[in-house]
């Protein structure tokens, strides 16, 4: 244990921020600090006043009270702290509650805070709870570090080194590894892990883990009965009713998951996800009035949340117009975009409005806002993505813009050719619009299209023709701007002829701007992580 | 209209009350041992009745935090999830989050565990567990208690101890005869125990499930309050 002294220290020269809308329990905490030697502490009585300082100041540790009156609770906070980088993993922060509750620790995995305090608390209590979380930061900082560079080859390694000499810390870095296991798409090696935690004792998360697992290798039915048990044994166990609805949505089995899915809110109804999950399943089978709630409380419980979904809105919009209420529908659009920005969000309004119209018998309307889109989609240049696509090309297809809409979505797959999900939307938007056969043509046709042009790269490369190699998938580049595999086939071409070539700054530099523009459309992939590390070795940045 | 409907939901009332009684008695328990701290028994002629007000204060809250928690476990809103402690970390905060009520009725607390013994659990369910106990053992104890962790075969065994005239033999001996069943209600096994029993079995491994245990002995020859966990 660290001596009297350094701990000392340790709260004197950090910075303190306590956020509490209670001024007695402001004090009482202060005071605590100040016994334990902090001397430099603000504090704020609510949230606003703590987005002013934490997006001001940087803090070493913030003591935050979960309930902070009206506004953002203090996981809310938490959240917007963290995704706008006013903290760091380099933080402490502690979520001080009057109570463990499903509400009070609920929160996605990379935004939980380092600690709860439970009330009532003493001031030995904190300093305890602070002394150990720091030992824990400079215990974690490399695998910390590593993390902040996507670097999770490097993560897992440093896992592994320290599990083989620290057994107190063993069950955490059990529980990292796995994560970063999962993050690169290593699925056997994670589920070797898993099971070697459960022979030694059963761990819910480690059983949800290998659920999680067993459905990312596609065995639904054994992901389904793991997750049940999971369950039974803790019916309290959220994280494992998402699982479990999403196992059952593959499996067809719809109804059972909106029962999944039902249970899930009521125990913890503020994830603003969740609740739109919830409305879109209710409105796939048709209970316009469940999704209508579903929706609206994704809606409520977003307001004050970094986590709130355009998806909902746009969901809200499609029951409204399915129920004939076209005035609600069109309301809702426009409150998504006070709520959101950006031109993806233009687009979805624009589609779901035209769409309104058709449905509630204004086809003239729906012609008009057709026509808008279009403008739109031609200026702006940008392809919309994902769900932005499929709304903007079902508007075009039902109002007799069939070409625009069949070169939107040939444009959509081929920059996903990968995506099952897509082309099963793809299809269904065909579909509805009675157009079965030409859905099923286009998708095939965008994905052998996409196929070709990546062959074509592969093969100049296996003939060691690497200079045409580039070249070809710099072509495919240019036709599939965003589709994650042409921009790897590329970049991992270019490392090839580099290699063999030695360096090329201009080649470098494009190759270093296209992973850049591959991590803005998927974080968190295998290939991507290695491709890049072995660039950074093969020509370290100056 | 029902009349069931003009009645209002009287757990959610009681469910929210109880945060709310939490702060304040989070409040007024701090503030107590704070004065506690600064005064001495030769310098304040209330000190010994000011300890005894924090040993209520703290009996109080610990019946609401095992109430709230029954509460959401019984309706499984409770988010159940062991985790590995350090049992070295865990006596210690049991530790300072005792010090001041113990200190001020001059009670010697000892401690013992492994260093580098790990377990897994869940965190405010056994302090729930533990910290009653200790306090209890504050109010029968002459002037020691024991806390101590240890692995014993299969389970932990976490035991709070003290130098009092130990459990009655009728509240023992009602406790054993209302486990085999023979007679449920006597009123001498309260929420406290009943809370401690529900916690020890919801922590389960291959098989195995917590118990907690009521007896006299042990180390320094009184009560002694013993949980065993898978």
């Amino acid at each position: 244990m660290a001596g009297l002294q350094d701990t000392f220290s340790d709260f004197s020269q950090r910075r303190f921020l306590i956020i509490d809308d209670f001024h007695g329990m402001q004090r009482m905490l202060r005071d605590m600090l100040r016994e334990c030697g902090a001397t430099r502490i603000d504090s704020a009585g609510s949230s606003q006043d703590a987005i002013k300082l934490l997006s001001s100041s940087k803090y070493d540790v913030v003591l935050c009270d979960f309930n902070l009156g009206p506004g953002k609770n203090g996981q809310q906070l938490l959240e917007e702290a963290k995704f706008r980088q006013w903290v760091g993993p380099a933080c402490a922060w502690i979520m001080i509650t009057a109570e463990k509750s499903l509400e009070t620790v609920m929160g996605a995995l990379e935004y939980l805070p380092d600690s709860y305090l439970i009330k009532p608390l003493t001031t030995a209590l904190l300093q305890n709870r602070l002394t150990k979380i720091w030992a824990r930061k400079r215990t974690f900082i490399d695998i910390n570090n590593a993390l902040g560079k996507k670097d999770y080859s490097r993560a897992i390694a440093l896992c592994d080194q320290q599990m083989a000499t620290d057994r107190l810390n063993a069950p955490e870095l059990q529980r990292l590894k796995y994560q970063f296991l999962l993050a690169i798409g290593e699925l056997a090696e994670a589920r070797q892990l898993l099971e070697a935690v459960l022979a030694e004792r059963d761990q819910p998360w480690a059983k949800v883990g290998l659920g999680r697992v067993l459905f990312m290798q596609g065995d639904y039915v054994a992901a389904r009965d793991l997750l049940q048990q999971v369950i039974n044994e803790n019916r309290a166990n959220i994280e494992a009713y998402d699982w479990l609805a999403k196992t059952l949505q593959q499996l067809e089995e719809l109804e059972a998951a909106e029962q999944v899915l039902q249970r899930a809110v009521q125990l913890s109804p503020n994830s603003p996800q969740r609740q739109k999950d919830l409305g879109e399943l209710a409105l796939k089978l048709g209970n316009l009035d469940a999704a209508e709630k579903a929706f609206r409380k994704s809606m409520a419980v977003g307001e004050h949340s970094i986590m709130k979904t355009a998806d909902a809105y746009v969901g809200l919009a499609r029951v409204c117009s399915n129920k004939q209420q076209p005035e609600e529908a069109l309301k809702t659009l426009g409150s998504m975009q006070k709520h959101f920005d950006g031109e993806q969000i233009t687009v979805r309004a624009k589609a779901m409005e035209g769409m309104v119209y058709l449905q509630n018998n204004q086809p003239a309307k729906a012609r008009e806002a057709a026509k808008a889109l279009d403008a739109l989609l031609a200026t702006s240049g940008a392809i919309p993505e994902g769900a932005a696509g499929l709304e903007a090309a079902e508007l075009l297809l039902n109002t007799g813009n069939k070409e625009s809409a069949t070169e939107l979505l040939h444009k959509l797959v081929m920059n996903n050719h990968e995506d099952r999900k897509l082309a099963n939307q793809v299809g269904e938007i065909f579909d509805q619009a009675g157009m079965h056969e030409e859905g099923a043509q286009l998708v095939a046709l965008s994905r052998q299209e996409a196929l070709e042009l990546m062959n074509a790269g592969a093969l100049l490369a296996q003939a060691g023709k690497l200079e045409e190699a580039v070249e070809s998938m710099r072509n495919a580049k240019k036709l599939l701007p965003s589709n994650l595999r042409v921009l790897l086939n590329f970049a991992q071409i270019a490392i090839s002829c580099m290699k063999q070539q030695g360096a090329n700054e201009a080649l470098l530099n494009e190759t270093r701007q296209t992973l850049q523009h591959a991590r803005s459309l998927c974080s968190d992939d295998k290939r991507l992580n290695q491709i890049d590390n072995q660039l950074n070795e093969l020509f370290p940045k100056p | 209209m029902e009349e069931k409907d003009s009645l209002p939901d009287m757990s959610f009332f009681l469910a929210s009350s109880v945060h709310d009684m939490k702060n304040s008695l989070s409040l007024l328990s701090n503030r107590m041992e704070h004065f506690l701290g600064e005064l001495t028994p030769d310098s304040f002629p209330g000190y010994e009745d000011l300890s005894q007000m924090l040993y209520e204060t703290k009996r109080v809250n610990h019946n609401l935090i095992q109430l709230l928690a029954l509460y959401k476990v019984g309706n499984h809103l409770y988010p159940f999830d062991p985790q590995p402690f350090l049992l070295n970390d865990f006596v210690h905060e049991m530790e300072a989050q005792c010090r001041p009520l113990l200190a001020s009725r001059l009670i010697e607390l000892e401690t013992s565990c492994p260093d580098d013994l790990i377990w897994y659990f869940d965190e405010e369910l056994v302090n729930g567990v533990i910290g009653q106990a200790i306090n209890n053992a504050s109010q029968y104890t002459r002037d020691r208690i024991r806390l101590s962790a240890a692995q014993v075969g299969d389970m932990l065994e976490i035991r709070v101890e003290d130098n009092g005239a130990g459990y009655p033999a009728s509240m023992l001996q009602a406790i054993e005869s209302e486990q085999r069943g023979i007679s449920f209600g006597s009123g001498s096994t309260g929420l406290g125990l009943y809370f401690g029993r529900t916690v020890a079995a919801m922590h389960r491994n291959k098989g195995l499930h917590g118990r907690l245990r009521l007896e006299n002995g042990g180390c320094y020859g009184g009560g002694c309050c013993i949980l065993q966990l898978p």
